[in-house]
């Protein structure tokens, strides 16, 4: 073994979950994400339409027989190699792009398969010409006969099957990542290859997620959630209302009272959902949201989304309210061992624990305007993935709360690039089931306006908080 | 996947994207409606390859003209980028860049003569009766391996394609006239041939094909699988002569054997122009 994959091996030998989080993140991370390309429709001249796939044949030769699965696995596996080496993280940049869209014509086979009608019947007006790719699919735009402008996320004619069958061929694929990268866990990096790609190969499910957070938001002040139209929606299309909006790299433009006022509702809306949908969308990526002026958010893409038990988050709003109100320290750590994030009797001074799990509270310790920068993020970042630390041998991030540490990978990279000042401490005190403090910003104000209104509609059972 | 680990198939790559020219003069031998054109570009290639190693090894003399006068021990994937470049170039360059290829091979043909030690036999490798050989163990293969593994094939085209090849073999110096042009009268000539068998020289050539020396663990372990389905593909009496059984059936599965390619065919592309080169070669197509 060469002296890298044995700093690697030792990085990463850390614990199967890491590897399986950080290539949850690096997948979602890497991809460029088609919603990146919804904002603006000119951009669909970087689609290769004179290499359009013509046939199921096409695009099983290009993303069958393992490719596709493949490319999956290079995308996540180059978010875990931080310190990748630059002839790898070329090889992936030329393959990136590598799969052309679908004709229109193939693109209009599956809507028949699917919708039971060519899309110029399904729809009152069909673009042909795509607006964007997704990793196994491209998205249209049409308007529906009852006037509604929609984007149509449709899956390539076969992939699901052959990445299935892919999949499958388990020995293979742990061959190759052991090819690949020498070091890593195979088994844990092929297993979580197959459930992300079994998610993302599934739009009923995605359309179920973010119909779910759709409603819970309607109406919201400066959240918006795409409603999913179900009677066109299938396992292969996926059908939403069209958003345009600005882009992260346009919302970077901005002036900083922009940023801010984006940021929050970004912070907001990942932890209102958590807290009181219990639902964690676990792709905090720049390319999933579409920016309004006016701090207006318009968030995308649900393929992951996590749902949470009571039993689940009762440790984490524990270790939040020890850690932060009570300053009771045994009982922060009691609260990280309940939750399996570190294992209990380990033989680390407790003042070491709220060290080093304390980074990952930064935001909300001080009651006073903070500034997330890039710097921070990637400080988080670092301390996430340092396997020398003291406490190292005996913390592990728990199967059920893998998805939700995107929150601190994903999240503060989101927030700290764009510089991001706020009172985060008095925004989650709004939120935190045991505080439910008062609104602390002009946007707070709007929202808790809209909870009472939102209350006062809903029938009483669905009310959980 | 990892580029640094597949230097091995760097030749390869280079000879790839040399070999597909971004502004050709003309459509070149065959043309882009051809055959040719449509299954010389097939991903299960690699396989092809291989088993038409295999075969053409097992003919005394053609063998002897390679151990003597090349270098092909000290560097295979170099020697295989050679002669990939030159099918590419044959195939999908302009008519003066093939015919220049051929003219070279037809030069270096020249000095390429000598006695084989096994059989006693002199050779020289501007016979034509050896250049045939050599040809129709390159072009069975590609049939075999393409219509098993690789896109459609149906036997109507397999024949066109082989009647298209004659041209392949015409241009090195086959007459015309004595080159098979169906499926059937080719493998008929196969089997007609004589002074076949499985020298020394033949074996050692193929036990290098199986398990080449610059791979690293991982990356031969994929590798010997593919040369096991080549092996898989033989006719039986030249799985014979070198005395290999027969893989088990799971291991030739068309689904699985796409799955090892596919994956080869991925790593491939990651290198630098194949990519570009595969995308000319389509939009010419197209056009």
């Amino acid at each position: 073994m060469s002296a890298t994959s044995a700093i690697r091996q030792s990085r990463f030998g850390r614990g199967a979950a890491l590897a399986r989080l950080a290539l949850r993140i690096g997948g979602r991370y890497v991809a460029r994400s088609p919603r990146l390309l919804f904002a603006s429709v000119e951009r669909r001249g970087e689609l290769r339409h004179d290499l359009a796939l013509r046939s199921a044949d096409e695009v099983a030769e290009e993303l069958g027989s393992m490719k596709g699965v493949l490319m999956k696995l290079g995308q996540m596996a180059s978010y875990i190699y931080e310190d990748m080496p630059l002839t790898f993280r070329a090889a992936m940049s030329r393959l990136q792009h590598r799969a052309p869209p679908m004709t229109g014509a193939l693109a209009s086979s599956v809507i028949v398969e699917e919708l039971g009608g060519v899309p110029e019947w399904v729809f009152a007006d069909w673009d042909p010409v795509p607006i964007a790719a997704a990793s196994i699919g491209q998205v249209h735009r049409a308007i529906t006969h009852d006037g509604r402008a929609v984007a149509v996320k449709i899956q390539y004619p076969g992939i699901a099957r052959s990445i299935t069958s892919d999949l499958r061929n388990v020995g293979l694929l742990r061959r190759i990542v052991g090819a690949a990268f020498p070091g890593l866990d195979t088994r844990s990096l092929v297993e979580e290859l197959g459930e992300r790609l079994h998610e993302e190969v599934d739009y009923a499910r995605e359309a179920e997620s973010q119909e779910m957070f759709a409603r819970y938001y309607d109406g919201h002040p400066v959240i918006r959630v795409p409603h999913v139209l179900s009677e066109l929606s299938t396992s292969r299309v996926l059908t939403s209302e069209l958003v345009s909006g600005s882009t992260f790299d346009e919302l970077l433009e901005w002036d900083q009272h922009e940023k801010d006022l984006a940021a929050e509702t970004i912070h907001r809306f990942v932890f209102r959902s958590l807290y009181r949908l219990h639902a964690f969308n676990g792709d905090p990526h720049p390319g999933n949201y579409l920016f309004h002026r006016g701090g207006r958010v318009t968030f995308l893409d649900f393929g992951l989304t996590k749902l949470f038990t009571d039993e689940d988050l009762t440790p984490l709003v524990d270790a939040v309210r020890f850690l932060v109100f009570e300053k009771d320290y045994e009982a922060f750590r009691a609260a990280l061992e309940r939750a399996g994030f570190l294992r209990a009797g380990a033989p680390v001074p407790t003042a070491t624990v709220v060290d080093r799990f304390g980074q990952f509270y930064g935001t909300v310790l001080q009651d006073a305007p903070m500034t997330i920068t890039p710097a921070y993020a990637s400080a988080i970042v670092r301390r996430f993935f340092d396997a020398r630390g003291p406490l190292a041998p005996y913390s592990d991030v728990p199967r059920a709360y893998v998805i939700m540490q995107r929150i601190n990978l994903g999240l503060y990279a989101v927030l700290g690039s764009l510089h991001a000042t706020a009172n985060w401490r008095r925004i989650a005190e709004e939120i935190w089931p045991f505080r439910n403090g008062p609104p602390s910003t002009p946007i707070g104000e709007a929202e808790a306006a809209w909870e009472a209104n939102r209350l006062s509609k809903l029938p009483r059972k669905v009310l959980k908080n | 996947m990892e580029a640094a680990r597949l230097s091995p198939l760097e030749p390869l790559a280079k000879a790839y994207a040399r070999a597909v020219s971004e502004h050709p003069k003309d459509a070149g031998l065959f043309g882009p409606a051809s055959l040719v054109w449509r299954v010389n570009r097939d991903r299960c290639f690699p396989l092809a390859g291989m088993r038409s190693l295999m075969v053409q090894a097992l003919h005394p003399l053609a063998m002897a003209g390679v151990v003597q006068h090349s270098n092909w021990r000290q560097d295979p994937f170099g020697r295989l980028a050679a002669t990939s470049g030159y099918v590419l170039t044959t195939t999908y360059g302009d008519t003066e860049s093939a015919l220049a290829a051929a003219a070279w091979v037809r030069k270096v043909h020249v000095h390429v003569h000598g006695v084989d030690p096994e059989t006693n036999l002199p050779y020289s490798a501007e016979d034509p009766s050896l250049l045939l050989w050599v040809h129709a163990g390159m072009v069975d293969s590609i049939v075999t391996v393409v219509q098993r593994y690789g896109r459609r094939l149906d036997p109507g085209d397999a024949d066109r394609y082989v009647a298209e090849m004659v041209r392949f073999a015409e241009i090195v110096g086959v007459p015309a006239d004595d080159v098979p042009a169906t499926v059937a009268s080719l493998r008929a000539y196969i089997d007609s041939v004589d002074l076949r068998q499985a020298t020394e020289a033949a074996r050692d050539a193929t036990a290098v094909v199986m398990d080449p020396p610059e791979l690293d663990n991982d990356l031969r372990d994929l590798w010997h699988d593919l040369a096991l389905v080549a092996v898989g593909t033989l006719p039986d009496w030249a799985r014979e002569m070198y005395g290999f059984a027969a893989p088990a059936p799971e291991l030739m599965e068309r689904e699985s054997v796409r799955q090892l390619l596919g994956a080869l065919d991925l790593a491939f592309e990651s290198l630098p122009g194949v990519l570009d080169a595969r995308r000319r070669i389509e939009l010419r197509t197209r056009a």
